[in-house]
């Protein structure tokens, strides 16, 4: 296998390869769509205005959000998750939030932790599911302003009870705030019944578009205040101050269209493939947890094989280190897989891997039998030598 | 060649780029001719997307705006060729 064509088994961080169409989009957005969007009224700027206004209602259609000013584009989840946190939360609020969280959603509470803000942390069982009694029972002990959680395990695979959290949190009139890195795409998602207040979403991974790019849908009963000020086009340039109406008040700057172009041609994709591309994703996904965990030493992580996930399968060996496993997979076999903590700490520290971490392969668009067979023989294989 | 003759045209004005083409989409969906023009001073600002549309559209025009969810911040009457 030549470095050029791997064996890609790293969806979990990027999806690889892309389907044409966002390759194409993307290169229309530097062509035909050349010019900066909401800014000049002449061709090329209404190009690419119309390109964003595309990507923004098809992107809110396939999610379920009903009126798509609400849904607002970013740099990428992470981009997301701060501006949720750090939009809506204040000194002396609280937050309920699970110990499965990835980074994104770790770090910025630690700012605000810093800054006042109490973070209860809830810890999901071993298999990394995260429990909605004991998730109840410490936003039922105090005032609460926001629920936090995961809609997919980055580590795991493991699928959250979103909307029962969503429940717990509108019964303690507190707000549901979720990372949906791992969700959008992988999972079926209607965002007007979920009941999430807020639902950031990678571009990247699961939806198929370009790295850079990301979405935040807002409820329209939220105000988070926008983290950045500046120009944003059409209507507003004499305010000295930010417009309130959405999606400008949190789009300050000339927004990623070849980002976002790319994103909404990935969007119409899937908006015809996604039923199909989910259901082989999960059918491999499964092939591989089974046969992995059929290795003398390598152990899946999470819950068992059978079990419904979003598309990630971790394995730990009884010995060999998840680095000295992943650098054969790539240097021996061309396998391209994640190894380490996967930037979620938390979510390690729970399942007890901490110290070791973990063989993550995220499966997705373009993976085949082929590639589980062949994974399955390298691991075998590699881990066979260690022995 | 004769000089063409000054036309009154209404102008409307919207608060985001996104809601200016929201419009022009649901006016196209329903058979109504606009055009996307640089705002003009009389709308109340001087940057950003603004549609024009002939007077005998106009009416139709913010009923059907309206009706999908689209207020416009300002509507002018403006000459041009």
């Amino acid at each position: 296998m030549s470095e050029s064509c791997p064996i890609y088994f790293d969806h979990g961080a990027t999806s690889w390869p892309k389907p044409q169409e966002v390759l194409d989009a993307v290169a229309s957005a530097l062509t035909e769509c050349g010019g900066n969007p909401g800014r000049g009224v002449h061709a090329l700027g209404l190009a690419a205005s119309r390109m964003i206004f595309g990507a923004r209602t098809d992107l809110a259609a396939f999610l379920g959000v009903a009126d798509s000013r609400d849904l607002i584009f970013t740099s990428g989840c992470t981009a997301g998750t701060n501006l949720m946190l750090k939009g809506l939360l204040r000194p002396g609020d609280r937050v309920v939030v699970s110990s499965m969280e990835h980074n994104a959603i770790a770090r910025p509470l630690n700012v605000l932790a810093a800054a006042g803000v109490t973070v209860d942390v809830v810890d999901a069982d071993e298999t990394g599911l995260i429990d909605a009694d004991r998730m109840e029972a410490a936003v039922k002990a105090k005032p609460t302003a926001a629920v936090v959680c995961q809609h997919a395990s980055n580590v795991t695979g493991t699928i959250q009870p979103v909307g029962d959290l969503a429940d717990i949190a509108h019964s303690a009139g507190a707000v549901m705030l979720v990372d949906g890195a791992q969700g959008a795409g992988h999972l079926r998602l209607d965002l007007g019944v979920l009941g999430a207040d807020a639902y950031a979403v990678s571009g990247h991974k699961g939806m198929l578009g370009p790295q850079g790019v990301g979405a935040l849908y807002l409820s329209p009963g939220i105000d988070p205040v926008q983290l950045v000020e500046g120009g944003t086009g059409g209507g507003s340039s004499e305010s000295p101050t930010q417009p309130q109406s959405r999606p400008d008040r949190y789009e300050a700057g000339t927004p990623n269209t070849p980002g976002i172009g790319g994103l909404g041609a990935a969007t119409r994709f899937l908006a015809v493939h996604a039923e199909d591309q989910r259901a082989e994703e999960a059918r491999l996904a499964r092939r591989l947890a089974e046969e992995l965990s059929a290795i003398r030493g390598i152990r899946v992580i999470g819950a068992a094989p059978s079990e419904p996930r979003v598309p990630i399968v971790s394995v730990v060996h009884e010995r060999m280190p998840a680095d000295q496993l992943a650098f054969a997979l790539d240097r021996r076999y061309g396998i391209a897989v994640r190894a380490g903590l996967h930037c979620a700490p938390w979510a390690h520290r729970t399942l007890g891997t901490l110290e070791t971490g973990a063989v993550r392969f995220g499966i997705g668009f373009g993976n085949t039998d082929d590639d589980v067979d062949a994974a399955v023989a390298a691991v075998d294989e590699i881990v066979s030598e260690a022995r | 060649m004769s000089p063409r003759e000054l036309r009154d045209f209404v102008v409307l004005g919207f608060a985001s780029t996104h809601d200016a083409l929201s419009a022009e989409a649901i006016m196209k969906d329903m058979g109504v001719d606009a055009v996307t023009v640089p705002a003009p001073k009389e709308i109340g600002t001087l940057c950003g997307i603004a549609l024009r549309v002939s007077p005998e559209h106009a009416e139709r025009a913010r009923e059907l705006l309206v009706r999908g969810g689209i207020e416009p911040t300002a509507s002018v009457v403006v000459q041009d060729v």
